[in-house]
Protein backbone atom coordinates (compact mmCIF):
# COMPACT_ATOMS: atom_id res chain seq x y z
CA UNK A 1 0.00 0.00 0.00
CA UNK A 2 1.08 3.68 -1.09
CA UNK A 3 1.95 5.82 1.78
CA UNK A 4 0.09 8.59 0.58
CA UNK A 5 -3.48 6.69 0.82
CA UNK A 6 -1.98 5.29 4.24
CA UNK A 7 -2.11 9.01 5.02
CA UNK A 8 -5.03 9.62 3.69
CA UNK A 9 -6.81 7.18 5.38
CA UNK A 10 -5.65 8.14 8.67
CA UNK A 11 -6.81 11.56 8.06
CA UNK A 12 -9.96 10.56 6.95
CA UNK A 13 -10.45 8.08 10.34
CA UNK A 14 -9.44 11.08 12.88
CA UNK A 15 -11.80 13.84 10.97
CA UNK A 16 -14.39 10.97 10.96
CA UNK A 17 -14.12 10.44 14.72
CA UNK A 18 -13.66 13.85 15.82
CA UNK A 19 -17.01 14.97 13.48
CA UNK A 20 -19.32 11.97 14.82
CA UNK A 21 -18.05 12.28 18.33
CA UNK A 22 -19.24 15.47 18.58
CA UNK A 23 -22.60 14.76 16.39
CA UNK A 24 -23.31 11.65 17.99
CA UNK A 25 -23.88 13.57 21.20
CA UNK A 26 -26.48 16.10 19.59
CA UNK A 27 -29.42 15.15 20.62
CA UNK A 28 -31.86 13.48 18.13
CA UNK A 29 -29.34 12.86 15.56
CA UNK A 30 -30.57 9.77 13.07
CA UNK A 31 -28.20 8.10 11.80
CA UNK A 32 -28.86 7.53 8.08
CA UNK A 33 -29.96 11.81 7.95
CA UNK A 34 -26.44 12.42 9.71
CA UNK A 35 -23.74 9.96 7.67
CA UNK A 36 -25.48 9.68 4.80
CA UNK A 37 -25.03 13.25 2.89
CA UNK A 38 -21.64 13.46 3.88
CA UNK A 39 -20.46 10.16 2.87
CA UNK A 40 -22.33 10.88 -0.64
CA UNK A 41 -20.60 14.02 -0.80
CA UNK A 42 -17.20 12.54 -0.35
CA UNK A 43 -18.44 10.09 -2.94
CA UNK A 44 -19.15 12.54 -5.55
CA UNK A 45 -15.97 14.69 -4.43
CA UNK A 46 -13.78 11.99 -6.15
CA UNK A 47 -11.93 11.06 -3.10
CA UNK A 48 -10.37 6.87 -3.15
CA UNK A 49 -13.09 4.28 -2.45
CA UNK A 50 -10.42 3.00 0.25
CA UNK A 51 -10.39 6.29 1.91
CA UNK A 52 -14.01 7.04 2.04
CA UNK A 53 -15.20 3.28 3.54
CA UNK A 54 -11.87 3.88 6.37
CA UNK A 55 -14.03 7.22 6.92
CA UNK A 56 -17.29 5.46 7.09
CA UNK A 57 -16.25 3.12 9.60
CA UNK A 58 -14.39 5.35 11.91
CA UNK A 59 -17.73 7.46 11.79
CA UNK A 60 -20.05 4.60 12.72
CA UNK A 61 -17.88 3.44 15.55
CA UNK A 62 -17.48 6.87 17.08
CA UNK A 63 -21.24 7.70 16.92
CA UNK A 64 -22.27 4.47 18.19
CA UNK A 65 -19.38 5.45 21.02
CA UNK A 66 -20.78 8.50 21.78
CA UNK A 67 -24.35 8.52 21.39
CA UNK A 68 -25.09 6.58 24.37
CA UNK A 69 -23.67 9.21 26.77
CA UNK A 70 -26.42 11.86 26.76
CA UNK A 71 -28.42 9.24 27.38
CA UNK A 72 -26.29 8.19 30.21
CA UNK A 73 -25.96 11.96 31.62
CA UNK A 74 -29.48 13.36 30.87
CA UNK A 75 -31.71 10.28 29.73
CA UNK A 76 -31.81 12.06 26.63
CA UNK A 77 -31.04 9.95 23.54
CA UNK A 78 -28.29 11.02 20.99
CA UNK A 79 -29.71 9.17 18.13
CA UNK A 80 -32.78 6.62 16.92
CA UNK A 81 -30.52 3.37 18.12
CA UNK A 82 -29.65 4.93 21.31
CA UNK A 83 -33.35 5.21 22.19
CA UNK A 84 -33.90 1.49 23.58
CA UNK A 85 -31.33 1.98 25.92
CA UNK A 86 -33.10 5.23 27.71
CA UNK A 87 -34.77 2.99 30.21
CA UNK A 88 -31.54 1.15 31.86
CA UNK A 89 -29.33 3.90 31.57
CA UNK A 90 -32.27 5.69 34.05
CA UNK A 91 -32.03 3.24 36.73
CA UNK A 92 -28.30 3.72 36.71
CA UNK A 93 -28.93 7.62 36.64
CA UNK A 94 -31.55 7.19 39.33
CA UNK A 95 -28.81 5.19 41.42
CA UNK A 96 -26.89 8.30 41.07
CA UNK A 97 -24.38 6.41 39.05
CA UNK A 98 -24.06 8.01 35.22
CA UNK A 99 -20.38 7.53 34.91
CA UNK A 100 -20.83 3.88 35.31
CA UNK A 101 -23.43 3.78 32.60
CA UNK A 102 -20.71 5.53 30.06
CA UNK A 103 -17.94 3.60 30.99
CA UNK A 104 -20.03 0.56 30.47
CA UNK A 105 -21.81 1.24 27.61
CA UNK A 106 -18.80 2.31 25.67
CA UNK A 107 -17.16 -0.43 26.76
CA UNK A 108 -20.11 -2.52 24.89
CA UNK A 109 -19.00 -0.94 22.21
CA UNK A 110 -15.75 -1.47 21.59
CA UNK A 111 -16.61 -5.22 23.07
CA UNK A 112 -19.01 -5.31 19.81
CA UNK A 113 -16.99 -3.23 17.35
CA UNK A 114 -14.29 -5.73 18.09
CA UNK A 115 -16.07 -8.88 17.61
CA UNK A 116 -18.00 -7.65 14.61
CA UNK A 117 -15.05 -6.94 12.07
CA UNK A 118 -13.65 -10.29 12.22
CA UNK A 119 -17.07 -11.91 11.86
CA UNK A 120 -18.58 -9.69 9.55
CA UNK A 121 -15.42 -10.30 6.92
CA UNK A 122 -15.67 -14.36 7.38
CA UNK A 123 -19.82 -14.34 6.58
CA UNK A 124 -18.89 -11.94 3.88
CA UNK A 125 -16.81 -14.61 2.50
CA UNK A 126 -19.37 -17.37 3.11
CA UNK A 127 -21.97 -15.06 1.28
CA UNK A 128 -20.01 -14.21 -1.88
CA UNK A 129 -20.79 -17.26 -4.31
CA UNK A 130 -24.96 -16.10 -3.49
CA UNK A 131 -24.01 -12.62 -5.52
CA UNK A 132 -25.20 -13.65 -8.64
CA UNK A 133 -28.31 -14.30 -7.83
CA UNK A 134 -28.99 -11.82 -5.94
CA UNK A 135 -27.89 -9.29 -8.32
CA UNK A 136 -30.04 -10.41 -10.80
CA UNK A 137 -33.03 -10.70 -8.64
CA UNK A 138 -32.85 -6.86 -7.03
CA UNK A 139 -35.54 -5.22 -8.13
CA UNK A 140 -37.30 -7.98 -6.60
CA UNK A 141 -35.95 -8.35 -3.59
CA UNK A 142 -35.98 -5.10 -3.41
CA UNK A 143 -39.60 -4.75 -3.47
CA UNK A 144 -39.78 -8.29 -1.21
CA UNK A 145 -37.78 -5.94 0.82
CA UNK A 146 -40.33 -3.33 1.49
CA UNK A 147 -43.07 -5.59 1.78
CA UNK A 148 -41.69 -7.42 4.51
CA UNK A 149 -40.30 -3.91 6.46
CA UNK A 150 -43.91 -2.70 5.38
CA UNK A 151 -45.49 -5.72 7.23
CA UNK A 152 -42.74 -5.26 10.39
CA UNK A 153 -44.38 -1.73 11.13
CA UNK A 154 -47.33 -0.39 12.91
CA UNK A 155 -49.60 0.44 10.68
CA UNK A 156 -48.69 -2.97 7.92
CA UNK A 157 -52.12 -1.91 5.44
CA UNK A 158 -51.22 1.47 4.95
CA UNK A 159 -47.32 0.82 4.63
CA UNK A 160 -48.54 -1.70 1.99
CA UNK A 161 -51.05 0.20 0.07
CA UNK A 162 -48.34 2.95 0.30
CA UNK A 163 -45.82 0.83 -1.29
CA UNK A 164 -46.63 1.18 -5.05
CA UNK A 165 -48.21 4.71 -5.46
CA UNK A 166 -44.85 5.84 -3.58
CA UNK A 167 -42.72 3.81 -6.76
CA UNK A 168 -45.14 5.56 -9.43
CA UNK A 169 -44.27 9.08 -7.71
CA UNK A 170 -40.71 8.29 -8.04
CA UNK A 171 -40.22 7.42 -11.48
CA UNK A 172 -43.14 9.74 -12.29
CA UNK A 173 -40.69 12.87 -11.67
CA UNK A 174 -38.03 10.75 -13.36
CA UNK A 175 -40.13 10.33 -16.49
CA UNK A 176 -40.71 14.36 -16.31
CA UNK A 177 -37.66 15.05 -16.08
CA UNK A 178 -36.55 13.06 -19.54
CA UNK A 179 -39.35 15.00 -21.08
CA UNK A 180 -38.68 18.15 -20.40
CA UNK A 181 -34.94 17.51 -20.89
CA UNK A 182 -33.77 18.40 -17.49
CA UNK A 183 -31.94 15.30 -17.39
CA UNK A 184 -30.53 13.28 -20.28
CA UNK A 185 -32.65 9.95 -20.63
CA UNK A 186 -31.42 7.14 -18.91
CA UNK A 187 -29.55 8.83 -16.01
CA UNK A 188 -31.87 7.90 -12.91
CA UNK A 189 -32.09 10.92 -10.14
CA UNK A 190 -31.08 9.15 -7.07
CA UNK A 191 -29.60 11.27 -4.59
CA UNK A 192 -31.56 14.08 -4.81
CA UNK A 193 -34.65 11.45 -3.86
CA UNK A 194 -33.18 9.70 -1.64
CA UNK A 195 -32.75 13.09 0.95
CA UNK A 196 -35.50 14.36 0.17
CA UNK A 197 -36.82 10.95 1.85
CA UNK A 198 -34.46 11.10 4.93
CA UNK A 199 -35.59 15.14 5.65
CA UNK A 200 -39.28 14.52 4.91
CA UNK A 201 -40.52 14.68 8.43
CA UNK A 202 -38.41 17.98 8.70
CA UNK A 203 -40.20 19.16 4.91
CA UNK A 204 -43.32 18.45 6.37
CA UNK A 205 -43.20 20.27 9.37
CA UNK A 206 -41.76 23.34 7.75
CA UNK A 207 -44.83 23.32 5.79
CA UNK A 208 -47.02 23.14 8.39
CA UNK A 209 -45.35 26.06 10.01
CA UNK A 210 -46.71 28.03 7.15
CA UNK A 211 -50.37 27.08 7.98
CA UNK A 212 -51.61 29.58 10.93
CA UNK A 213 -54.05 27.20 12.53
CA UNK A 214 -51.66 24.37 13.09
CA UNK A 215 -48.90 26.67 14.07
CA UNK A 216 -51.13 27.85 16.24
CA UNK A 217 -51.87 24.52 17.86
CA UNK A 218 -48.74 23.44 17.99
CA UNK A 219 -47.62 22.18 21.65
CA UNK A 220 -44.96 25.28 22.81
CA UNK A 221 -42.27 24.65 25.09
CA UNK A 222 -39.81 26.31 27.27
CA UNK A 223 -35.95 25.87 27.02
CA UNK A 224 -34.99 22.45 27.90
CA UNK A 225 -33.48 21.81 31.23
CA UNK A 226 -30.89 19.21 31.12
CA UNK A 227 -29.21 18.28 34.36
CA UNK A 228 -25.88 16.89 34.76
CA UNK A 229 -24.66 14.46 37.31
CA UNK A 230 -21.31 15.46 38.02
CA UNK A 231 -18.66 12.31 37.81
CA UNK A 232 -15.03 11.75 38.41
CA UNK A 233 -12.32 11.51 35.91
CA UNK A 234 -11.15 8.17 35.25
CA UNK A 235 -6.97 7.83 35.12
CA UNK A 236 -4.71 5.98 32.59
CA UNK A 237 -5.62 4.52 29.33
CA UNK A 238 -9.31 2.67 30.09
CA UNK A 239 -9.68 -1.16 29.45
CA UNK A 240 -12.90 -2.30 28.13
CA UNK A 241 -11.76 -5.62 29.72
CA UNK A 242 -11.68 -4.48 33.18
CA UNK A 243 -14.55 -1.98 32.93
CA UNK A 244 -17.23 -4.84 32.21
CA UNK A 245 -17.28 -8.06 34.41
CA UNK A 246 -17.10 -11.75 32.96
CA UNK A 247 -20.64 -11.95 32.81
CA UNK A 248 -21.16 -8.56 31.01
CA UNK A 249 -18.37 -9.42 28.89
CA UNK A 250 -19.97 -12.87 28.18
CA UNK A 251 -23.47 -11.17 27.50
CA UNK A 252 -22.65 -8.41 25.09
CA UNK A 253 -20.09 -10.77 22.46
CA UNK A 254 -23.31 -13.20 22.59
CA UNK A 255 -25.31 -10.30 21.91
CA UNK A 256 -22.54 -8.90 19.54
CA UNK A 257 -22.44 -12.50 17.50
CA UNK A 258 -26.01 -12.78 17.52
CA UNK A 259 -26.31 -8.93 16.14
CA UNK A 260 -23.61 -9.96 12.96
CA UNK A 261 -25.89 -12.88 11.88
CA UNK A 262 -28.82 -11.10 12.15
CA UNK A 263 -27.52 -8.10 9.81
CA UNK A 264 -30.32 -8.09 7.40
CA UNK A 265 -32.96 -7.37 10.41
CA UNK A 266 -33.93 -3.53 12.25
CA UNK A 267 -30.67 -2.91 14.32
CA UNK A 268 -33.11 -1.32 16.58
CA UNK A 269 -35.95 -4.00 16.78
CA UNK A 270 -32.59 -6.72 17.60
CA UNK A 271 -31.56 -4.21 20.00
CA UNK A 272 -34.67 -4.20 21.83
CA UNK A 273 -35.56 -7.80 21.73
CA UNK A 274 -32.58 -9.09 22.12
CA UNK A 275 -31.27 -6.87 25.05
CA UNK A 276 -34.67 -7.70 27.18
CA UNK A 277 -34.31 -11.18 26.34
CA UNK A 278 -30.83 -11.76 27.59
CA UNK A 279 -31.11 -9.43 30.58
CA UNK A 280 -34.74 -10.42 31.76
CA UNK A 281 -34.01 -12.75 34.32
CA UNK A 282 -31.35 -10.73 36.63
CA UNK A 283 -32.98 -9.50 39.32
CA UNK A 284 -30.64 -6.99 40.71
CA UNK A 285 -32.01 -3.87 39.26
CA UNK A 286 -28.24 -2.25 38.73
CA UNK A 287 -26.47 -5.50 37.79
CA UNK A 288 -29.36 -5.82 35.24
CA UNK A 289 -29.18 -2.49 33.39
CA UNK A 290 -25.24 -2.48 33.32
CA UNK A 291 -25.72 -6.00 31.77
CA UNK A 292 -28.35 -4.35 29.56
CA UNK A 293 -26.78 -1.52 28.72
CA UNK A 294 -23.72 -3.14 27.52
CA UNK A 295 -24.82 -5.74 25.35
CA UNK A 296 -27.21 -3.45 23.80
CA UNK A 297 -24.20 -0.91 22.94
CA UNK A 298 -22.47 -4.04 21.89
CA UNK A 299 -24.96 -5.38 19.46
CA UNK A 300 -25.67 -2.26 18.33
CA UNK A 301 -22.25 -1.43 17.07
CA UNK A 302 -22.29 -5.37 15.94
CA UNK A 303 -25.65 -4.95 13.16
CA UNK A 304 -24.04 -1.52 12.47
CA UNK A 305 -20.80 -2.86 10.63
CA UNK A 306 -22.23 -6.34 9.43
CA UNK A 307 -25.25 -4.48 7.94
CA UNK A 308 -22.19 -2.34 6.26
CA UNK A 309 -19.89 -4.77 5.49
CA UNK A 310 -21.58 -7.43 4.67
CA UNK A 311 -23.96 -6.57 1.70
CA UNK A 312 -20.54 -4.08 0.64
CA UNK A 313 -18.14 -7.17 0.46
CA UNK A 314 -20.51 -10.35 -0.38
CA UNK A 315 -23.34 -8.70 -2.47
CA UNK A 316 -22.93 -5.03 -3.65
CA UNK A 317 -26.64 -4.41 -2.88
CA UNK A 318 -27.70 -2.76 -0.06
CA UNK A 319 -29.39 -5.60 1.40
CA UNK A 320 -29.92 -4.66 5.43
CA UNK A 321 -31.41 -1.72 7.00
CA UNK A 322 -27.76 0.03 7.55
CA UNK A 323 -26.77 -0.41 4.01
CA UNK A 324 -29.79 1.18 2.63
CA UNK A 325 -30.22 4.15 5.07
CA UNK A 326 -26.78 5.60 6.72
CA UNK A 327 -24.29 3.44 4.26
CA UNK A 328 -26.85 4.10 1.16
CA UNK A 329 -23.75 6.15 -0.55
CA UNK A 330 -21.18 3.49 -0.82
CA UNK A 331 -23.54 1.21 -3.03
CA UNK A 332 -25.16 4.20 -5.09
CA UNK A 333 -24.19 7.43 -5.74
CA UNK A 334 -24.37 7.98 -9.66
CA UNK A 335 -22.02 8.57 -11.38
CA UNK A 336 -19.28 7.90 -9.17
CA UNK A 337 -21.07 4.46 -7.98
CA UNK A 338 -23.75 2.38 -9.47
CA UNK A 339 -25.03 -1.05 -9.02
CA UNK A 340 -22.32 -2.34 -11.02
CA UNK A 341 -20.15 -0.19 -10.08
CA UNK A 342 -19.75 0.75 -6.64
CA UNK A 343 -17.51 -0.70 -3.37
CA UNK A 344 -17.96 -4.19 -3.82
CA UNK A 345 -16.50 -3.81 -7.65
CA UNK A 346 -13.46 -1.52 -6.75
CA UNK A 347 -12.21 -2.96 -3.56
CA UNK A 348 -10.42 -6.12 -2.71
CA UNK A 349 -11.21 -8.12 0.25
CA UNK A 350 -7.54 -6.89 1.78
CA UNK A 351 -8.91 -2.77 0.96
CA UNK A 352 -11.92 -3.89 3.11
CA UNK A 353 -9.70 -5.56 5.91
CA UNK A 354 -7.47 -2.56 5.82
CA UNK A 355 -10.22 0.23 5.72
CA UNK A 356 -12.47 -1.75 8.42
CA UNK A 357 -9.14 -1.98 10.92
CA UNK A 358 -7.77 1.74 10.08
CA UNK A 359 -11.08 2.78 10.43
CA UNK A 360 -12.43 1.20 13.80
CA UNK A 361 -8.94 1.19 15.34
CA UNK A 362 -8.39 4.92 15.08
CA UNK A 363 -12.14 5.50 16.44
CA UNK A 364 -12.16 3.39 19.10
CA UNK A 365 -8.14 5.04 20.15
CA UNK A 366 -9.46 8.63 20.17
CA UNK A 367 -13.36 8.70 20.72
CA UNK A 368 -13.51 5.68 23.59
CA UNK A 369 -10.90 7.62 25.08
CA UNK A 370 -12.39 10.57 24.93
CA UNK A 371 -15.09 9.32 25.72
CA UNK A 372 -14.54 7.43 29.26
CA UNK A 373 -12.27 10.81 30.36
CA UNK A 374 -14.20 13.92 29.07
CA UNK A 375 -17.59 12.85 28.40
CA UNK A 376 -18.82 15.35 30.60
CA UNK A 377 -17.29 18.48 29.08
CA UNK A 378 -17.93 17.24 25.91
CA UNK A 379 -21.64 17.25 26.37
CA UNK A 380 -21.86 20.62 28.29
CA UNK A 381 -20.14 22.32 25.12
CA UNK A 382 -22.50 20.68 23.03
CA UNK A 383 -26.05 21.33 24.74
CA UNK A 384 -24.47 24.91 25.52
CA UNK A 385 -22.75 25.99 22.06
CA UNK A 386 -24.64 23.48 18.90
CA UNK A 387 -28.29 25.26 18.47
CA UNK A 388 -30.64 22.49 16.74
CA UNK A 389 -31.57 25.26 14.36
CA UNK A 390 -28.17 25.41 12.95
CA UNK A 391 -27.89 21.59 12.59
CA UNK A 392 -31.11 21.61 10.82
CA UNK A 393 -29.96 24.55 8.36
CA UNK A 394 -26.82 22.56 7.63
CA UNK A 395 -29.40 19.52 6.59
CA UNK A 396 -31.41 21.71 4.74
CA UNK A 397 -28.63 23.70 3.05
CA UNK A 398 -26.68 19.72 2.06
CA UNK A 399 -29.84 18.75 0.19
CA UNK A 400 -31.08 22.02 -1.64
CA UNK A 401 -27.32 21.63 -3.22
CA UNK A 402 -27.40 18.03 -3.94
CA UNK A 403 -30.97 18.71 -5.48
CA UNK A 404 -29.69 21.55 -7.55
CA UNK A 405 -26.61 19.67 -8.71
CA UNK A 406 -28.69 16.26 -10.31
CA UNK A 407 -31.47 18.39 -12.15
CA UNK A 408 -31.14 22.21 -11.02
CA UNK A 409 -34.08 24.39 -10.02
CA UNK A 410 -36.96 22.11 -11.01
CA UNK A 411 -35.65 19.34 -8.69
CA UNK A 412 -35.09 21.26 -5.60
CA UNK A 413 -39.35 21.56 -6.09
CA UNK A 414 -39.62 17.82 -7.47
CA UNK A 415 -37.17 17.00 -3.73
CA UNK A 416 -39.88 19.09 -1.81
CA UNK A 417 -42.49 17.09 -3.21
CA UNK A 418 -40.76 13.48 -2.58
CA UNK A 419 -40.16 15.20 0.83
CA UNK A 420 -43.82 15.99 1.72
CA UNK A 421 -44.87 12.77 1.15
CA UNK A 422 -42.20 10.89 2.25
CA UNK A 423 -42.59 12.64 5.69
CA UNK A 424 -46.06 12.20 5.55
CA UNK A 425 -46.01 8.45 5.45
CA UNK A 426 -42.72 8.12 8.17
CA UNK A 427 -45.51 10.08 10.49
CA UNK A 428 -48.14 7.48 9.47
CA UNK A 429 -45.47 4.90 10.94
CA UNK A 430 -44.00 4.12 7.31
CA UNK A 431 -40.36 4.54 8.57
CA UNK A 432 -37.36 4.81 6.27
CA UNK A 433 -36.62 1.38 5.50
CA UNK A 434 -39.78 0.80 3.72
CA UNK A 435 -39.37 4.08 1.58
CA UNK A 436 -35.99 3.08 0.64
CA UNK A 437 -36.95 0.06 -0.71
CA UNK A 438 -39.25 1.50 -2.79
CA UNK A 439 -36.71 4.09 -3.66
CA UNK A 440 -34.51 1.15 -4.99
CA UNK A 441 -37.45 -1.14 -6.67
CA UNK A 442 -39.26 1.36 -7.99
CA UNK A 443 -37.96 1.08 -11.96
CA UNK A 444 -38.43 -2.45 -11.85
CA UNK A 445 -41.88 -1.85 -9.38
CA UNK A 446 -43.35 0.49 -12.67
CA UNK A 447 -42.05 -1.53 -15.45
CA UNK A 448 -44.84 -4.10 -14.33
CA UNK A 449 -47.61 -2.00 -15.25
CA UNK A 450 -46.51 -1.22 -18.81
CA UNK B 1 -41.46 10.39 28.24
CA UNK B 2 -41.50 14.05 29.64
CA UNK B 3 -40.67 13.56 33.16
CA UNK B 4 -37.96 11.23 32.43
CA UNK B 5 -36.52 13.70 30.20
CA UNK B 6 -35.73 15.69 33.02
CA UNK B 7 -38.05 18.25 30.99
CA UNK B 8 -39.53 21.32 32.63
CA UNK B 9 -41.53 24.09 31.00
CA UNK B 10 -40.72 27.66 31.64
CA UNK B 11 -43.44 30.33 31.62
CA UNK B 12 -42.27 31.94 28.46
CA UNK B 13 -43.11 29.41 25.88
CA UNK B 14 -42.09 30.20 22.47
CA UNK B 15 -40.51 26.60 21.27
CA UNK B 16 -41.78 23.76 19.04
CA UNK B 17 -40.07 20.73 18.72
CA UNK B 18 -38.73 19.69 15.52
CA UNK B 19 -36.96 16.39 14.84
CA UNK B 20 -36.77 15.85 18.68
CA UNK B 21 -35.32 18.79 19.56
CA UNK B 22 -36.90 22.22 20.33
CA UNK B 23 -36.38 25.50 17.75
CA UNK B 24 -37.38 28.47 18.15
CA UNK B 25 -39.40 29.15 14.20
CA UNK B 26 -37.76 32.61 13.78
CA UNK B 27 -34.23 31.33 14.62
CA UNK B 28 -34.73 27.86 12.30
CA UNK B 29 -35.42 30.56 9.15
CA UNK B 30 -32.86 32.42 9.75
CA UNK B 31 -30.33 29.39 9.87
CA UNK B 32 -32.19 27.67 6.94
CA UNK B 33 -31.39 30.91 5.28
CA UNK B 34 -27.95 31.24 5.96
CA UNK B 35 -26.78 27.94 5.37
CA UNK B 36 -28.87 27.66 2.18
CA UNK B 37 -26.75 30.85 0.56
CA UNK B 38 -23.76 29.96 1.82
CA UNK B 39 -23.89 26.25 0.42
CA UNK B 40 -25.77 26.75 -2.73
CA UNK B 41 -23.32 30.14 -2.83
CA UNK B 42 -20.50 28.14 -2.37
CA UNK B 43 -21.06 25.35 -5.30
CA UNK B 44 -22.22 28.11 -7.71
CA UNK B 45 -18.93 30.55 -7.03
CA UNK B 46 -17.06 27.61 -7.41
CA UNK B 47 -14.84 26.64 -10.90
CA UNK B 48 -16.97 24.67 -12.93
CA UNK B 49 -14.26 22.05 -12.71
CA UNK B 50 -15.67 19.05 -11.04
CA UNK B 51 -15.63 18.17 -8.38
CA UNK B 52 -14.78 21.33 -6.99
CA UNK B 53 -18.33 22.90 -7.14
CA UNK B 54 -19.18 20.34 -4.50
CA UNK B 55 -16.20 21.19 -2.66
CA UNK B 56 -16.92 24.62 -2.28
CA UNK B 57 -20.67 23.86 -1.83
CA UNK B 58 -18.93 21.36 1.33
CA UNK B 59 -17.11 24.30 2.77
CA UNK B 60 -20.03 26.65 2.31
CA UNK B 61 -22.29 24.03 4.59
CA UNK B 62 -19.58 24.26 7.59
CA UNK B 63 -19.37 28.01 7.06
CA UNK B 64 -22.68 28.04 7.44
CA UNK B 65 -23.09 25.88 10.27
CA UNK B 66 -20.85 27.88 12.43
CA UNK B 67 -22.21 30.97 11.68
CA UNK B 68 -25.58 29.89 12.45
CA UNK B 69 -23.86 28.39 16.05
CA UNK B 70 -22.93 31.58 17.01
CA UNK B 71 -25.84 33.78 16.06
CA UNK B 72 -28.13 31.55 17.55
CA UNK B 73 -28.63 30.25 21.19
CA UNK B 74 -29.48 26.59 21.83
CA UNK B 75 -33.24 26.05 23.53
CA UNK B 76 -31.58 24.30 26.63
CA UNK B 77 -30.18 25.08 30.07
CA UNK B 78 -28.59 22.90 31.58
CA UNK B 79 -26.71 22.30 35.59
CA UNK B 80 -24.27 20.44 37.26
CA UNK B 81 -26.44 18.49 39.56
CA UNK B 82 -23.58 16.92 42.79
CA UNK B 83 -23.86 13.22 42.41
CA UNK B 84 -25.75 11.39 45.16
CA UNK B 85 -23.42 9.23 47.66
CA UNK B 86 -25.87 6.12 48.29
Amino acid sequence: MELDLLIQMLGAAVIGSVLYTLIGIAPGTDETAVLAPVTLVLVLAGFEPIVILTFFMSAIVAKKLTDSIPVAVAGIPGGVMSAPMVDHAMVLKQHGIPDVSIRKMASGSVLGTIIAIPMSLLLASALIPLQDVIAEYSGQIFFGGAIFLALMTKNRWLALLSIVPFAFLIQGLRQFYWEIGVVPEGKTVFISFFLGITIGPVILKLFELLIPHIRKQMPRHGTKNISLYKTEREKGFPNPFKILDIKEIGTTSLSSFLGVLTFFMSPVGMTIFLGETLTSRIKDPIKRATRAISAMDGLTNASYIAGTLIPLIAIGLPLSPTAIGPANALFKAPPVFTEDHNMHHLLSMSDFVFASVIGSVVAIALTYYVTIKYAQPICAFVFKRVPHEAMLGLFFGLVLMLAFMEAGVVNIFGVMLIGLVAGLLHRKGINYGVQFMVLYAAPWLVSLFF
Amino acid sequence: MSDKMNEQVNNDEQYVEVWADLVKIKDLVLSIIISSMTTLGGYLLAPDDPPKPLIFGLIGAIVGFVISSFLIKPKRTFKYVEKEKQ
